[in-house]
């Protein structure tokens, strides 16, 4: 069983607030975290990866300080960003799923084969070689889910791998998802995604506005997106 | 938070960004130097990055010429650019960051103007004092002859001058904490 | 982006990179050492001749190298032959077109992995100072990675720019060129850091 302990996060942008003393222990295998744009999810996101150093506070997954044990992070927690291009480094899918595996200690030659072995699970041989600059939205989230499982981490983050894709895209990049042994903390503002996941934290101005079941949390966060929609303006 | 990784995807950044520049039509003169966007880059690379990263950013892009990518204007490259009359300039590249991002980060008024400064100097003449100290060693031609030729490129660098103060003043309001040359 | 090696087989592709580079090293420094244009003329006709033992096609690519040095040769020439002393034109001409030639040569016949591997090699000498190759090996494939990012970013900007004005847009648009490859710059480095950055095993 995964465990992530967050331990009482407190995360500023300069004199804005992004997470205030947040703490959560998550066991589950299927989490979501739901809020609407600002509210500090993504913030939350990446510290749970160990990428951003808290104002004070602490995550430990599985035991790990993400923050300071970035070896052992490594194979511990990945994420998959919102936007692919602001996450594929390499210029070809094997340069960018063979980076992780060799960041993670592999040789060249180990690496070339765990890449084979990515592709293969996917079906995909044929991307080897491709530039990534070729491809469209959906197929580089797809290198970029590849690239996160070929590091075999016990949770993966998604910050909203979603938006943007058009619905055939939408679904059949979550059949990916659905399938996956890994635990999956998954960040959306579209509670569609995530209605029978096993718990769905709602956040809101950078504090936990509620916690539990989707179907305890959901009518009240959609009551409350429908409330501050009415006379709500740009 | 700039951590490590930062530093190095704004060096490998800004020695991209002196490629493309090489890709704006440059005017050729008849002499074979032509008059290109690039120095601009280099010009912003020091003034925006500061000294060392600046300089370190240049040499990459330097680095990848020599390794034979066409990135020069007009799509040179090689190592038979180091060999060249014009080798001066190459190599006084990354010199130049170098002394724009060192400037930059002693004067510290107003950014327009301390960047326009540090460009002149590190752009112009610490680049141009290399260049025609290369093309003097590599065609024992007399350095007065040199300098003369030079003359007609300081318009099109002045105007890269006054691009990189208008940027770098810019670039002071809206994202201070990318000036990294003031931190 | 493509590096200039020539795809027409040579023997030297064969050949180490770093016995290339030692010996056209060797050979440049030699040329500046020979004064005499008889010299020079000979080590021009050596060079023409070894671009042309490899095939026409061959030295024909070699000679379109050296294009862009034409009128500055033709110039140095002119001016030797004004100030009366064109024996030095002839000499620096032939001295300077030879190194070229021959600094070239390495490179068409050289893969970049060949090259970016000899750098390594030159580099570890220096691993005692705490100068290590893995952040060259990274900042190489960033740079290869952010060359077709701007230049998409930079042409959807001059579409932007094109559709709200009739100016051309070259210069205006590299301030918020410039602007949104830094927020780039952030996420790829975060991207890095979630991947290990420069802590992680990876070795070049």
């Amino acid at each position: 069983m995964t465990t992530i302990n967050i331990q009482s996060i407190t995360y500023k942008y300069g004199d804005r607030t992004a997470l205030s003393n947040v703490s959560l222990k998550l066991t589950e295998r299927r989490i979501a975290i739901v809020g609407r744009n600002g509210s500090g999810k993504s913030t939350l996101a990446q510290a749970i990866c160990g990428l951003i150093k808290p104002d004070s506070g602490k995550v430990l997954v599985n035991d790990v300080d993400v923050l300071n044990d970035r070896p052992a992070a490594l194979n511990t927690v990945g994420i998959i960003f919102q936007n692919p291009d602001h996450q594929i480094i390499f210029p070809t899918v094997a340069e960018e799923i063979g980076f992780g595996i060799r960041q993670l200690g592999a040789s060249k030659h180990d690496a070339k084969t765990r890449t084979v072995e990515v592709l293969k699970r996917f079906n995909r041989m044929d991307w080897a070689d491709r530039p990534v600059s070729n491809f469209s939205q959906g197929q580089r989230q797809l290198v970029c889910l590849m690239s996160v499982l070929a590091m075999a981490p016990k949770v993966i983050v998604l910050d909203e791998p979603f938006s943007g894709l058009d619905i055939p895209t939408k679904r059949a990049l979550q059949k990916r998802f659905v399938g996956l042994e890994q635990s999956l903390i998954h960040i959306t503002h579209d509670p569609e995604l995530v209605r029978d996941y096993d718990r769905l934290i709602w956040i809101e101005n950078g504090e936990i506005a509620a916690d539990g079941t989707p179907d305890a949390v959901l009518p009240d966060f959609l009551a409350a997106m429908e409330a501050a929609d009415a006379g709500f303006d740009l | 938070m700039q951590s490590k990784e930062n530093d190095l995807v704004l060096i490998a950044l800004f020695a991209a960004l002196v490629a493309v520049l090489g890709l704006i039509p440059s005017i050729q003169m008849p002499w074979g130097i032509p008059v290109t966007a690039q120095s601009l880059g280099v010009m912003l690379a020091g003034a925006v990055l500061g000294a060392k990263r600046g300089g370190l950013s240049i040499l990459l892009f330097i680095g990848l010429v020599a390794l034979g990518l066409p990135l020069l204007a007009g799509g040179r490259g090689g190592l038979g650019v180091f060999a060249s009359p014009t080798a001066g300039f190459i190599f006084g590249f990354p010199v130049a960051a170098f002394v724009t991002g060192l400037i930059m980060e002693k004067l510290r008024f107003d950014p327009t103007v301390a960047s326009g400064i540090a460009s002149f100097i590190g752009g112009i003449i610490v680049l141009y004092v290399m260049g025609i100290f290369g093309f003097y060693m590599l065609t024992d031609k007399s350095l007065g002859t040199s300098i003369s030729i030079m003359v007609t490129y300081i318009p099109g660098d002045l105007v890269k001058v006054v691009l990189t103060a208008i940027i770098v003043g810019a670039l002071a309001k809206a994202r201070p904490q990318s000036l990294l040359s003031r931190h | 982006m493509l590096a200039l090696t020539s795809d027409i087989p040579t023997p030297l592709h064969k050949w180490s990179a770093g016995l290339k580079l030692a010996l056209m090293s060797g050979a440049i420094v030699t040329l500046f050492w020979l004064k005499s244009p008889i010299y020079l003329a000979l080590a021009a006709v050596l060079t023409s001749g070894l671009y042309l033992s490899f095939s026409v096609y061959f030295a024909r690519i070699g000679l379109s190298m050296m294009r862009p040095l034409r009128f500055l040769l033709a110039f140095i020439l002119i001016w030797h032959v004004v100030t009366g002393d064109a024996q030095t034109g002839i000499a620096i001409v032939l001295r300077l077109s030879t190194a070229v030639a021959l600094a070239n040569l390495v490179t068409l016949t050289t893969r970049l992995d060949d090259l970016i591997d000899v750098t390594y090699r030159m580099m570890s000498p220096l691993s005692f100072l705490g100068v290590s190759p893995k952040p060259l090996a990274l900042a190489i494939a960033l740079v290869v990675r952010f060359v077709p990012v701007l230049l998409t970013r930079a042409n959807q900007m001059q579409l932007a720019f094109k559709a709200r004005s009739t100016k051309f847009p070259t210069f205006y648009i590299i301030l918020p060129l410039i602007m949104s490859v830094l927020d780039d710059a952030d996420h790829v480095a975060t991207a890095l850091r979630a991947k290990g950055g420069l802590d992680g095993a990876y070795k070049p």
